[in-house]
């Protein structure tokens, strides 16, 4: 169940494991196999059209024996009779389920909700109307600077739109990331003419029929188009009714094989949750590399294969204003919030040699633990190299590096891609003389 | 009845919880104080008994606390491999 990145993903790994199975996907979607990601680049005009986001064509399905079935809505699950229910369809049975039915943004629960002009990135058919309207667009209001809400921020304001961005918390990104790191996203944005309203709560969507302005704690802002980024939430909700067990998250509890408390039932991606690495805390809805990687394993055991998925560390990154940020674990906020002891190292360093054109400055943040100094979390800004710097320091913290490792790692030094001084060696350096002092 | 009790406290701490850490940074990093945007005695009962409550709490019973919450981590999960190791090697 789910044409997404882990039912597509679990579709292929069930396919290999055992070439002789009938593999079904049911989606509501028009379409499977495209980079939702992709979308708000689009948007931007830095992708110039949207085909280039299908990864596959339709009959690539049909000849890998993939049966896939487009807007076709299951609407319910009977896990002891082994069966779905499926809208036009009647009751299909299975041997072995997988449930990858994605995320839902969070509603934003104010009045106005159903007008028209407010616009939840997903569908990969209705971004391409979306497109259309944009063309037209003046003023959006981008609410909550969300990871989705950072591209949308950017993508519009490359469209030429003029953005608003209306958010509860003191800075952009702040679920996730720390102040200083953002700082130069949010300098950025006001260079580029975006006008922040962080502290700000949204209070109704005002228009008849379609959104005139939204009215928030700080005022009301006149505008063509909201475009709603409010965190993502596990869609779990027909496994609920059938009885599955969900976590605090309410997202489907798994274990390593991604088997469900239903005997031969699996799920994969932003419906489930997933062990933190460092302290095991769940959480949910992590990325889309994470849903593709889960499917695999899913739809591996599925088809009575055997493989196992790991506690996650979350290395993430992307583009925001000019400037690209990015981590890996837990940030000075998350760590403080959760009441975790830690040390930490700051380096303010540079992406090339200083004499290289286009060179950037890099922001590198460690947090490591007080007593054995391993590596917990990381977070960045920066230019090129926050992408693998992100992973490796994933891997870092999976694989309990330490400061001392770090301080004295070795580093590629070639002026057009690294300096003489990689800024990571630095800010563990950095922690280790602090602690001296 | 325990998973939607667990959802709640995990939607409420989480929410108070990084609310104050928030408000710690903000004054660390951006110079000034962040006014909270709810208002009332719940969110007062969080900010003021739960969050500092959960702060004074050991480390270890926080930990406790969260692995008796029911979720993913009670599952089976295997711990990473160790360390590259070649025969012969230290
Ligand atoms: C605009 C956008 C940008 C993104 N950018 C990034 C990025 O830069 N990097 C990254 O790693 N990830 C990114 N993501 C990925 C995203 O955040 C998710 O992690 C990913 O989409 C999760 O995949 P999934 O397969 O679990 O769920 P979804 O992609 O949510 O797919 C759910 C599927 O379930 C189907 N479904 C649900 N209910 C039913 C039902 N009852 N019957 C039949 N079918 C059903 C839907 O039709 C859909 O096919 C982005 C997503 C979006 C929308």
């Amino acid at each position: 169940m789910g044409g997404g990145a882990a039912g597509i993903g679990a579709a292929g790994a069930a396919r290999q494991a055992d070439p002789g199975a009938a593999v079904t996907v049911f989606t509501e979607y028009e379409d499977v196999a495209y980079s939702p990601c992709g979308i708000p680049y689009v948007h931007g005009k830095e992708i110039p059209s949207f085909e280039a986001l299908f990864l596959q064509t339709k009959e690539a399905y049909v000849k890998a024996g993939i049966d896939v079935c487009y807007e076709t809505r299951v609407s319910s699950v009977d896990t002891t009779r082994r069966e779905v229910q499926v809208e036009g369809r009647g009751t299909v049975p299975y041997d072995r389920l997988i449930l990858a039915t994605g995320f839902d943004y969070a509603d934003p629960g104010v009045p106005g909700g159903d007008l028209g002009g407010l616009y939840y990135v997903k569908n990969i058919r209705r971004a391409m109307e979306w497109d259309r309207v944009l063309d037209s667009v003046k003023t959006a209001v981008v609410v909550e600077a969300s990871p989705l809400g950072l591209e949308m921020i950017t993508a519009l304001a490359h469209r030429g739109i003029t953005v608003h961005v209306v958010d509860p918390h003191p800075w952009a990104l702040a679920e996730l990331a720390d102040p200083d790191i953002m700082r130069p996203v949010e300098e950025s944005w006001a260079e580029m003419g975006i006008t922040t309203h962080f502290g700000t709560r949204v209070e109704a969507f005002l228009g008849e029929g379609t959104v005139r302005a939204v009215r928030t704690t700080a005022g009301e802002i006149e505008c063509d188009l909201a475009v709603i980024c409010t965190h993502k939430q596990p869609n779990a909700r027909l496994a609920a009714a059938a009885g599955l067990a969900l976590g605090s998250t309410g997202g489907l509890v798994v274990d390593e094989r991604m088997a469900t408390s239903a005997a031969g039932v699996f799920a994969a991606g932003d419906c489930t949750e997933l062990p933190h690495g460092v302290n095991r805390v769940p959480i949910a809805c992590l990325t889309g590399s994470h849903a593709y990687a889960q499917g695999k394993v899913a739809g591996t055991n599925a088809a009575g294969g055997s493989r196992v998925y790991q506690p996650v560390y979350v290395p993430w990154g992307m583009v925001a204003g000019t400037w690209m940020v990015g981590g890996a674990s837990f940030g000075e906020t998350l760590a403080t919030a959760l009441g975790i002891p830690f040390v930490m190292g700051v380096a303010d360093g540079i992406s090339r040699a200083r004499y290289y054109p286009g060179v950037r400055k890099v922001r590198v943040k460690l947090l490591a633990e007080p007593a054995g100094h391993r590596l917990i979390g990381a977070q960045m800004v920066g230019g090129e190299g926050i992408k693998e710097r992100a992973d490796f320091l994933g891997v870092a913290v999976r694989t309990g590096i330490t400061l001392e490792d770090l301080a004295t790692m070795e580093n590629v030094y070639s002026p057009p891609i690294g300096a003489l001084n990689e800024p990571i060696s630095v800010a563990a350096q950095n922690a280790l003389a602090s602690l001296r002092r | 009845m325990r998973a939607r009790f667990s959802r709640w406290l995990r939607v409420n701490s989480e929410h108070y919880l990084l609310e104050s850490a928030q408000a710690e940074m903000a004054k660390r990093y951006l110079g000034r104080s962040v006014p909270a945007t709810e208002r009332g005695l719940v969110p007062g009962l969080w900010r003021h008994l739960f969050v500092p409550m959960y702060h004074r709490l050991p480390q270890r019973l926080r930990q406790s606390a969260i692995e008796a919450m029911p979720g993913s981590h009670r599952r089976h999960w295997s711990e990473p491999p160790p360390r590259p190791h070649i025969p012969g090697i230290q």
